[in-house]
């Protein structure tokens, strides 16, 4: 191959690629208007908040035309630049999701004002970038491509975590943030040149095959060099991911983080990095299976250990979460032990998915062939994540708004007592309060009840896989016992206790930006679990075309 | 045409149920009564179309309308489903309920009836409830029970049935404690709920038997069906037994037959238009309905049909002792109600299709002249200041002339004086008793089904048929309707008695004396109650003659349902010496009661004195309240004491509070780790990534 041929496939690449990654590059271009509209200083005639809005507006439509392309037809998986990243049902499907997401917190910087008009512009820009840096975080195909959609996601967080900053807790949370997100990246950076120098590549698709003919070899066992390497290997990488779910025990920069950060970025954290960090980890794990059949031998033993870990990592995320909880004060240092126990509910049916796929026990789970089944365990897990962007939005969303009406000089507004009596101060936020509360500990009719049920449905089929798969099913409708306290506690604080006559007033009502914005994110929470169908029959859709069933 | 007045009928009732609760409190306020005497005069009339709109002929099958699918389950298939049900192996039908409503002469009849007296008796109640403070909530009440009744009526299966049995039974409850604030009311309406369980506790059971055996609910897969039932007598003829008794529980429940009737001599406590329409006429004779409506079923369960007869005969004699002694006018015409309800149940059990046609015929005459009664009481209690103890008041015939005449009709109809209706109803129905006691043929179990034309039906009429000469519980079966032929003689001879004995102490019985709570302004009831009541002696009056035998127009038209009831009618004709019986004895009741009380004297007194013991037993109906309290309410609480412990201690305790005590406790673990410094941070992610390795290395060597 010459070089002006290799240089016509490039530019025929690229070209081809082009459109595909448009939202990504309209997010880039939004961006570089942005700073463009610091550096000549007219941010006054065109509000940053306007055209972060703008761009994403028009990303998101964009990829919605996307996705309206791939329904009806068969699986249409299609590589962008030169194999580096993946397009596909999935990664639209995501874009989609933090698309939206980013709308939505957009919206509510709108509304609680806060990054004032001097830091506006920075503000939206580290946001937009963050959201970049997950775009590319959900269509990674490469290891190389996975360290830097993290990292791209990381750094502008870093900064939006210590983005208050007259707050001494808020730059502590950043800092905090950055030493622990340079400490994963470096053990994750590490894992992937262990697996790219015993694999020979980084390319997703060309992992599982090269595995396969790794463990044919005569030489290789359980406890030759090479498969200790390769298992080292996969655990840094899955070190890396964890933290940003911020997995026990790679948990602890959540709660202060949470605490530092601003109610906004602290939603914005809670759910589009776990949600890109899961599209992530689903396709990482596919990649290391493969489309290799016949399980049983070879590597896949060191799979279905890694679902099972995974599993009981859940276990324990989801078990420290809720009993840390129980004793917090801080409102939003409670929210980060919810966030990550949350994590732990997702991670279980990316546990059952593992599992599933690599169990020596038959083809068949219930009716349903292994490939199907392990698309239930992704479809319940999408379901869950578009039920938790809302009902998380909602109450991170409540929280800022309480705060930006009690605020006071002694007072950050974002203790418990705050809340008290909460009800008879502003009905429509304590009604939407308890909606995203009881959606949040899983009562039906709410769509966080089905959430959580798509996913214990999902670890029940995996308990034909593995027993241990039980533990896991009855650890997690404990879980949602225990949760049951400390959300409650919330709920009583804002309906029983009256409110101290000297508490400062929070007169939102429905008529007030904060009291729509409140309604518009709950209102979804109630319509996911009335109308059940329609989300989850995407989710599946989107799921099947992943697995390939 | 049909299927449009079989739609509008219930609709009304409902748009008037809805709009009285909606708007009524507002905005209706003492207009509430319009739409409910409105729609219920709409229903009327549709009912009246739909009698002559029908195809009533015999043997053919009713087409329901659907009004939607309710659930449909055909899989999981139920292995061993339909056991019984011809081509049964390998087939199974699943669940398949519809909504949907039947329209064929049985249940026209009863929507004639109800929809006619609910009418009145809403029109009555707008005079009698007038000022009353939840005017508008009596009226959505009412409109409900006449949807849930003409639904109920109007069932194409039996689950539909008896969710409006439920219905209604929640309707009744509401009415019966309509003045809540009086605690013997609230009371009443909860006894009435509770017996009423225990019945519909049966009837649910046979209907799950019905399903489990015929594999549908449906009536014209399980009634209509008459080869499969044949095909049940002839294998297992325990199981249809036990169904037609559990659906008899549920009548015993719902008709207050001995030894569940408790329940209605309190419901009087509710408003008279409810006792007249709910506790008289109609809901009560729900049983009735239900036993005749599965006709085919008990035609092949004789031991069933006995016990019917049974209990029918037994409730009857028992309520019309009770009656004897009662001194408040509403319960001797509520313990008069248990009575002819038991005659409907005799004309039930005899098994012949005489009998039940008797029985349907009572029931409808005994809706006329008993909600006569019951509103010419409530005219009464009207008049006297909310007093019904008859006792409190005496001589009212001059004060209230329309009242005494109508009340008079009624009367004379319950006594079974002919020519009024009431007698040719009774007399129907002793008739065919005493052919059954007097028998020496096969009795007349013709068509089992309406369309018992096949094989297996002819197959069915030689082989399960009850001999003649069957013993029951030790006696010939002969014999024990010979005993039920007097025992009903003897009730038709109490029924007299009683009836004019409350007639007399109220309208006669010396000079007029008025209770205080009257005032000086006791008067005839106004206009809107006293028409109802003429209109409904008339019914009294002429119902008997004008469909009953001597025109044969009733049983020719329920033939449609009950196949060869006209032929059987027809060829039994009247039994004149019967007839001569109960009228002679109906008389001296009559007589005897005018001796007694058309003027005050000493007798009843000396007569009460001299049968000590039994006026007792009958005062005190008959201790049956005390023997239910010690036996069944007062273990029934002790063990809801226990529950109620066990609950606070061990459930409430012990689990909820101990679990809610854990996260708690083990919410302290935690709480070190997170010590906020950075560096223990770092190091434990290492410490764990290490742990993490070495747990997964270790397992692969």
């Amino acid at each position: 191959m010459t070089f002006s041929e290799l240089l016509t496939k490039l530019t025929a690449d690229t070209q081809g690629s082009l459109l595909p990654f448009a939202p990504e590059l309209c997010i880039v271009g939004t961006i570089l208007l942005l700073l463009f509209v610091r550096l000549l200083d007219l941010d006054r005639w065109l509000p940053p908040a306007l055209v972060a809005i703008a761009g994403a507006v028009v990303a998101l439509g964009l990829s919605a035309r996307q996705f309206s392309e791939f329904s009806g037809t068969d699986a249409h998986v299609q590589t962008m630049f030169t194999g580096l990243l993946v397009y596909d049902p999935f990664t639209v499907f995501f874009r989609i999701f933090l698309l939206l997401f980013l709308l939505f917190v957009i919206y509510l910087t709108i509304v609680t004002g806060i990054p004032d008009a001097e830091d506006s512009p920075d503000f939206y820009t580290l946001l937009l970038g963050s959201t970049l840096g997950m775009l590319l975080m959900v269509s990674a195909n490469n290891l190389l491509m996975v360290f830097l959609a993290i990292e791209m996601t990381s750094l502008p967080s870093y900064a939006m975590a210590g983005f208050l900053k007259g707050r001494k807790t808020s730059s502590e949370a950043a800092l905090k943030y950055v030493v622990y997100g340079a400490g994963t990246a470096g053990v994750m950076l590490f894992g992937i040149s262990l697996l790219a120098g015993l694999l020979g590549t980084t390319h997703f698709p060309q992992m599982g095959p090269a595995l396969m003919e790794l463990a044919r070899q005569e030489h290789f066992t359980m406890a030759s060099p090479e498969f200790r390497t390769l298992a080292i290997g996969i655990l840094m990488v899955l070190v890396g991911v964890a933290f940003k779910l911020s997995l026990f025990p790679f948990h602890f920069w959540c709660p202060d983080v949470f605490e530092g950060a601003a109610a906004e970025v602290g939603g914005f954290l809670s759910v589009a990095s776990k949600g890109a960090a899961f599209a992530l980890l689903i396709r990482f794990l596919l990649a290391l299976v493969g489309g290799s059949a016949a399980p049983g031998g070879g590597p896949h033993s060191l799979y279905l250990q890694i679902g099972i870990a995974l599993s009981l990592i859940a276990v324990v995320t989801t078990t420290f979460g809720n009993l840390a909880a129980y004793f917090q004060t801080n409102i939003k240092r409670l929210l980060a032990y919810s966030t990550i126990a949350h994590a732990g509910y997702m991670l279980m049916a990316v546990g059952s998915m593992m599992v599933v796929l690599n169990s020596p026990v038959g083809e068949m789970f219930a009716g349903e062939t292994r490939s199907e089944t392990a698309a239930g365990c992704v479809q319940g897990l999408l379901y869950y994540l578009v039920v938790y962007f809302f009902m998380n939005l909602g109450v991170f969303a409540i929280v800022a708004f309480v705060r930006n009406a009690t605020f006071g000089k002694n007072n950050t507004g974002e203790e418990l007592s705050d809340y008290a009596g909460l009800v008879g101060q502003s009905p429509v936020l304590a009604i939407c309060l308890l909606i995203c509360v009881f959606s949040l500990i899983g009562l039906p009719p709410f769509g966080g009840f089905f959430g959580k049920f798509m996913v214990f449905y999902s670890v029940l089929a995996s308990t034909q896989a593995h027993w241990v798969m039980w533990i896991v099913l009855v650890a997690g409708l404990f879980n949602t016992v225990f949760s049951l306290f400390y959300y409650l506690r919330v709920l009583k604080c804002a309906f029983i206790d009256s409110r101290p006559a000297e508490a400062r007033v929070v007169d939102v009502d429905m008529g007030s930006d904060a009291g729509r914005y409140a309604l518009l994110v709950t209102v979804p929470v109630v319509l996911l679990g009335v109308a059940v169908e329609p989300i989850s029959r995407v989710a599946r859709e989107v799921a099947g075309w992943l697995l390939n069933t | 045409m049909a299927d449009m007045l079989t739609r509008l009928i219930p609709l009304f009732p409902l748009l008037a149920c809805l709009i009285t609760a909606v708007a009524g409190a507002k905005w209706l306020k003492e207009k509430s009564h319009w739409p409910v005497v409105i729609g219920c005069g709409l229903s009327s009339l549709c009912s009246l179309a739909l009698l002559f709109s029908i195809p009533n002929t015999p043997g053919e099958q009713v087409q329901p309308v659907v009004l939607y699918q309710w659930m449909q389950i055909v899989e999981p298939k139920i292995e061993n489903g339909p056991v019984y049900a011809p081509g049964a192996e390998g087939v199974s039908p699943g669940l398949d309920l519809k909504i949907s409503l039947r329209a064929d002469s049985l249940s026209t009849t009863m929507l004639a009836m109800l929809t006619f007296v609910a009418t009145l008796v809403a029109v009555y109640a707008s005079g009698y409830m007038h000022g009353d403070r939840a005017y508008w909530r009596f009226f959505s009440i009412v409109g409900l029970f006449v949807f849930s009744m003409i639904m109920l009526v109007l069932s194409a299966n039996f689950l539909q049935l008896f969710v409006f049995w439920e219905a209604v039974g929640l309707c009744s409850y509401l009415l019966i404690g309509f003045w809540y604030e009086k605690p013997e009311a609230a009371a009443a309406g909860m006894k009435a709920f509770v017996v009423n369980r225990i019945g519909d506790f049966g009837f649910a059971t046979g209907v799950f038997l019905i399903w489990t055996t015929f594999g549908s609910t449906e009536f014209s897969a399980v009634l209509g069906d008459s080869a499969a039932i044949a095909k049940l007598a002839s294998t297992n003829p325990y199981l249809l037994t036990t169904i037609c008794l559990c659906l008899f529980t549920g009548a015993i429940g719902k008709s207050a037959q001995f030894p569940l009737h408790v329940w209605l001599p309190d419901a009087m406590e509710g408003p008279t238009p409810v006792s007249a329409l709910i506790h008289a006429a109609t809901m009560v004779t729900a049983g009735v309905y239900l036993v005749a409506r599965c006709t085919p079923l008990f035609q092949l369960a004789p031991d069933a049909q006995v016990f019917v007869a049974l209990i029918g005969g037994i409730t009857a004699l028992l309520a019309a002792l009770i009656a004897l002694t009662q001194n408040d006018l509403k319960r001797v015409l509520a313990y008069s109600t248990v009575s002819q309800l038991g005659f409907m149940f005799l004309g039930l059990g005899t098994g012949s299709l005489v009998g039940i046609g008797g029985a349907m015929f009572h029931l409808v005459t005994h809706a006329f002249f008993k909600a006569l009664l019951f509103l010419g009481a409530g005219s009464v209690m009207h008049a006297m200041g909310g007093v019904i103890d008859m006792r409190e008041f005496r001589g009212l015939k001059r004060l209230m002339p329309q009242t005494h005449t109508t009340f008079l009709i009624g009367a004379l109809a319950l006594a079974g004086i002919p020519p009024l209706s009431g007698f040719w109803s009774k007399d129907t129905i002793l008739g065919a008793v005493y052919e059954q006691a007097h028998a020496h043929h096969e009795p007349a179990v013709a068509g089992a089904a309406p369309t018992a034309t096949d094989e297996h039906a002819d197959e069915s009429h030689a082989t399960t048929s009850a001999p003649p000469d069957k013993t029951m519980f030790g006696v010939s079966r002969v014999k024990l309707f010979g005993w039920l032929y007097w025992l009903g003689t003897l009730t038709a001879f109490l029924t007299a008695f009683y009836t004019f004995r409350a007639f007399f102490l109220t309208f006669y019985g010396g000079p007029e004396k008025v209770p205080h709570a009257a005032g000086h302004h006791a008067h005839e009831s106004p206009p809107s109650m006293c028409n109802p009541l003429w209109i409904l002696s008339g019914g009294a009056a002429l119902l008997g003659l004008l469909l009953g035998h001597m025109t044969g127009i009733f049983d020719g038209y329920l033939s449609g349902t009950i196949d060869g009831l006209k032929e059987a009618s027809h060829e039994h004709g009247i039994n004149w010496l019967v007839a001569a019986v109960s009228s002679v004895v109906a008389a001296i009741g009559v007589g005897l009661a005018w001796v007694m009380y058309k003027e005050p004297s000493a007798i009843p007194g000396r007569l009460a004195a001299l049968a000590g013991p039994f006026t007792r037993l009958s005062e005190h109906r008959f201790y049956l309240d005390e023997v239910y309290s010690v036996f069944v309410v007062k273990p029934l609480q002790g063990l809801a004491h226990f529950s109620r412990f066990f609950d606070w201690l061990f459930v409430d305790g012990l689990f909820v509070t101990g679990v809610s005590k854990l996260p708690a406790v083990l919410g302290r673990l935690p709480r070190p780790i997170q010590n906020g410094l950075v560096q223990f941070y770092a190091l434990a992610m290492m410490l764990a990534t290490a742990v993490l390795m070495w747990a997964l290395l270790s397992k692969q060597t």
